[in-house]
């Protein structure tokens, strides 16, 4: 009997698409409404079928994954191969039926699915998103392990030892970064800033969620147009941590509607070389930094050695470390230290 | 060392959206000596991974990734070179996280695959089933002493003689 019910559900959709007129109205072609809602009752497995099949007709990408995700969201699980077994062939209650149908056509529009489910994984971390507020990508979760691997290798010197370590971070968005490494490290202190309330609001949101607000403050600045703020925060930070808006001005039309139509642009656009915000932080870095800090930033494969040759030209005391590449071999991940001296800068390199 | 370029060049040929990735030299997999098993219950001293050894898969589709990609497929594929064994990881939606685990389930299935019946592994395993049948016996005979009791009950106020 739900065979039935399913094409039917189906054969309403068919109609649409080939822009019959009738109770549906006309030129209702690509709406991308949903599918009718099932008279029988189906089963997730069923239900993911139907969807990843739906979101294959309208054009959706990852039509597998994002039906995948959304049911397993609403199964408890973060994902298929993670919902408790035999759960999937079981019957859906008509109230689950519903959200269902509910989240799978948020998605329709092309809405990304973290903003879809309102929630994502950065790490160990489940974090809230919100629309416009940046949705972390996987290669971050990379930065922060490299700025944990340099902070647990640091050597101890003495006194000082047991001194809350600072670090601060430059364009915070949904936290990620900055909760990781304040979830990581108990003896570290976080201060976030963002040029966006909305990304301020839910960093805030997110703290407090994971019992981590205590060790960090989230300050609302755009380091573009208040440098002094930043800086009257901060004195000695031992790192600066940052994934700055990188994208080169000309690329933005290029995105996925994803990203296009849902993400703050603020927090993607770097400029026509992508190197606007991470100009800005190089150059305020010395001050903010302790010495021998460092700096880690997130950029665009091709920005490492214009960054190296441009640091090496107009900021002295910051000094190019190191360039590591991310999970798919792409230069991802800049390094660079504050050095003092001014004298042969290679002999304070250790 | 075996020799990594024929299965990578053999990689590129099934598919063009595969991407290996050649054994990195990743500074949150040093090689330690003993190496506990993260997350779960009991200590277990598992074999040391060698990340020279392991072949890593994402699928990531081709876009230029970073801030200019949002793709949600974050399955891990490990392949341990000298052995063969492939684990497969999609428990979270964190490409780290899985990275992590699917190390995890590889150092299981290695001291399986290296000390057969005796690994740990196996007789925690066993172990744990074990207590579970146990309790499952215990439960049962506390039911059936229980219906019995009733049933006594049961008989006894109808004839109207104490039960025993």
């Amino acid at each position: 009997m739900w065979r039935t019910s399913l094409s039917a559900g189906f054969r309403c959709f068919v109609c649409k698409r080939a822009g019959i007129k009738g109770i549906w109205g006309s030129n209702a072609v690509r709406r991308c409404s949903a599918p009718a809602l099932p008279t029988d009752r189906i089963t997730a497995r069923q239900a993911a079928d139907l969807w990843k099949r739906y979101f294959e007709e309208m054009g959706v990408t990852e039509p597998d994954h994002s039906s995948s995700y959304i049911i397993a969201y609403l199964l408890g699980a973060k994902t298929m191969e993670s919902v408790e077994k035999g759960k999937l062939t079981e019957f859906l209650s008509q109230d689950k039926t519903e959200q269902i149908w509910k989240l799978c056509t948020r998605r329709l529009s092309g809405m990304p699915v973290q903003y879809v489910i309102e929630e994502w994984d950065f790490r160990d971390l489940t974090l809230k998103m919100r629309p416009p507020v940046f949705i972390p990508r996987p290669e971050t979760e990379e930065l922060v392990e490299l700025v944990l691997s340099d902070l647990n290798m640091k050597p101890r010197t003495g006194a000082g030892d047991e001194a809350l370590l600072t670090c601060l971070e430059v364009g915070c968005g949904s936290g990620a970064i900055s909760l990781s490494l304040l979830k990581s490290l108990p003896q570290l202190q976080v201060i976030a800033v963002d040029q966006s309330q909305d990304a301020v609001d839910l960093t805030r949101h997110n703290a407090v969620r994971l019992g981590l607000q205590d060790r960090l403050q989230v300050c609302h600045i755009d380091v573009m147009e208040d440098a002094e703020a930043v800086l009257s925060l901060c004195n000695t930070v031992s790192v600066l941590v940052s994934n700055p808006p990188y994208l080169f001005s000309e690329d933005m039309t290029l995105l996925q509607r994803e990203i296009y139509r849902f993400e703050d642009h603020a927090a993607l656009d770097g400029g026509k070389d992508g190197l606007k915000v991470i100009k800005q932080i190089l150059i305020q870095a010395p001050q903010i930094l302790s010495n021998h800090g460092r700096v880690y930033l997130e950029v665009d494969p091709r920005h490492p050695p214009v960054i190296q040759r441009w640091v090496e030209a107009n900021v002295e005391e910051m000094h190019y470390m190191e360039t590591r590449c991310d999970i798919n071999n792409r230069p991802r991940f800049c390094i660079l230290q504050k050095e003092k001296s001014n004298k042969d800068h290679k002999l304070d390199l250790d | 060392m075996s020799r990594l370029s024929p299965v990578i060049s053999c990689v590129y040929r099934w598919s063009s959206r595969v991407i290996w990735r050649s054994p990195p030299t990743h500074p949150s997999f040093p090689g330690l000596p003993r190496v506990l098993a993260a997350g779960k219950k009991d200590l277990i001293h598992l074999p040391v991974l060698n990340e020279d050894e392991l072949e890593e898969q994402f699928v990531r589709g081709s876009g230029p990734g970073g801030q200019a990609t949002n793709k949600t497929s974050n399955c891990v594929v490990l392949k341990h070179i000298p052995t063969g064994i492939v684990v497969k990881c999609h428990q979270t939606r964190s490409v780290d996280t899985n990275r992590k685990r699917a190390r995890d389930i590889m150092r299981e299935k290695l001291d399986i695959r290296h000390k057969g019946e005796l690994s740990e592994v196996l007789v925690k395993k066993k172990e744990s089933e074990m207590r579970k049948q146990e309790k499952r016996r215990k439960v049962n005979e506390n039911l059936e002493r229980k219906r019995q009791f009733k049933e006594a009950l049961a008989t006894s106020s109808e004839t109207g003689k104490d039960p025993v």
